[in-house]
């Protein structure tokens, strides 16, 4: 399926709301929801709350997120906020502070 | 397109603002501002409710918005524009349709259109005073809607024709409203006094 | 702007050329005054004055027109052309084109390079999303929204 690529650079201040997947290199405040895979790059800057089918953060994010499947917090991630999916994996070097919810 | 290049997918939504330096490609739904420094295509699907600034604007959808290309705007055959167009170079091709005021560089009597993208932040106070229409943005304290953006950022100062004359007389910055009515007060309890 | 006869009143002697209806003046040609006919028209001279064609009208590379009003059927413009446009036809604007004026018509093109100021009325709606057939109504929504 194609994807929306939120490019290193852009900054987008308001909702965001899609059937595919997405990308964010950039800089996204307010509100991401997509039906697939969210990827939140290292470098990304996410202030929002995040709504996805699966969830990989590399990057900062602050907001609460909610994935159907599946969050990753990679190596490199900052994530500050609740997180909720039915599997969560937290690497060594990612920075965490919330709480987690498997109980979906 | 860039390495830098953003892209809204068909099924995608975004309601808000979209700045930075970038290109950007639109194939589904965005309302609100874009002002970017770099290149905009709006593709065949893509729908805007937005005013949208940038380098060359290429359109091949449907846009509800002024268009101010600092290079160019190119409305290609599909596109449907209802909105003001002004860049120094400015392209319709048969099969694009438009609504609204359309004005290039350089036709004599005309006043020079929107200057480089990097621009709109300067003129943004100056143009507030001139621009009637959405001076919101201007009033960035005043609006407690808008999201709070570091004045570095690009604004998307509504394209109006007094931004010629805006970077050659440098108006006064607009007062402010609030101190105007402390000083109001003071100076009728002075009177009383 | 005083309308004079209807006729034009050339102050040169134009070169006319009537061919299967098509009327030429000719670039040497100064007029000021109305100019109206049935067929096709190329203006290669200046003009001053309304212009008003059942066929079509071509402002050539190098013509001007200066005028209230422009009518014709299509409208192709290479020279200058300052005046209202109500065209039946297309509108077409070369590169080399300066047009200072409202245009209307069934459809317009302009070409990358052609200096134009006023504005386009083309007859079409935008998509729902966007409003469908509201005009002014939908750009004030859309500007005050923020």
């Amino acid at each position: 399926m194609a994807s929306t690529v939120i490019g290193a650079g852009i900054t987008i201040e308001g909702e965001i709301a899609t059937d595919e997947d997405v990308v964010v290199a950039g800089t996204v405040r307010g509100k991401l929801s997509a039906k697939e895979a969210v990827t939140i790059e290292h470098g990304a800057t996410v202030e929002a709350d995040v709504t996805g089918g699966s969830l990989v953060v590399a990057g900062s994010l602050t907001g609460n997120v909610t994935a159907v499947e599946r969050v990753d917090l990679q190596s490199g991630a900052r994530v500050i906020g609740n997180v909720k999916a039915a599997r969560v994996t937290i690497a060594d070097g990612a920075q965490f502070k919330g709480n987690v919810d498997m109980d979906v | 397109m860039a390495a830098n290049a953003t892209v809204i997918g068909r099924t995608t939504r975004v309601r808000g603002r979209l700045s930075g330096d970038v290109d950007l490609k639109i194939e589904g739904f965005v309302e609100g501002e874009i002002a970017v420094t770099g290149n905009v295509t709006v593709d065949a699907h893509g729908m805007v409710g937005a005013n949208v600034q940038g380098r060359r604007l290429t359109v091949r959808g449907a846009i509800r918005g002024d268009l101010v290309g600092a290079e160019a705007v190119v409305l290609e055959e599909g596109a449907r524009v209802v909105g003001d167009v002004r860049a120094p170079r400015i392209a319709i091709a048969q099969g694009a349709l438009m609504r609204g005021l359309v004005q290039t560089a350089d036709d004599g009597a005309a006043r020079a259109p929107a200057v480089r993208a990097q621009q709109v932040a300067k003129p943004a106070a100056a143009t507030s005073r001139a621009a009637a229409a959405p001076p919101a943005r201007a009033h960035a304290p005043a609006n407690a809607a808008a999201p709070a953006k570091p004045p570095g950022a690009a604004l998307p100062a509504p394209p109006s024709p007094h931004r010629g004359n805006s970077s050659g007389a440098r108006r006064p910055p607009p007062p402010i409203v609030p101190a105007l009515k402390k000083m109001k007060g003071q100076l009728l309890k002075k009177r009383e006094h | 702007m005083p309308v004079l006869a209807s006729r034009a009143t050339p102050m040169a002697q134009p070169r006319t050329t009537t061919r299967d209806g098509e009327a030429r003046i000719g670039s040497s040609a100064r007029i000021r005054g109305r100019i109206h006919g049935e067929g096709n028209l190329v203006i290669e001279g200046h003009v001053h004055g309304d212009v008003t064609v059942r066929g079509d009208l071509t402002i050539a590379e190098g013509a001007s027109v200066s005028s209230q009003v422009v009518e014709a059927h299509a409208l192709t413009i290479a020279g200058e052309l300052e005046g209202e446009v109500n065209a039946s036809g297309p509108v077409t604007l070369a590169a080399g084109a300066r047009v200072r004026g409202n245009l209307r018509g069934s459809a317009v093109a302009i070409d990358e390079g052609a200096r134009f100021s006023g504005r386009l009325e083309c007859e079409f709606d935008l998509p729902p999303e966007l409003g469908g057939a509201s005009r002014t109504e939908g750009r004030a929504r859309a500007a005050g929204r923020r």
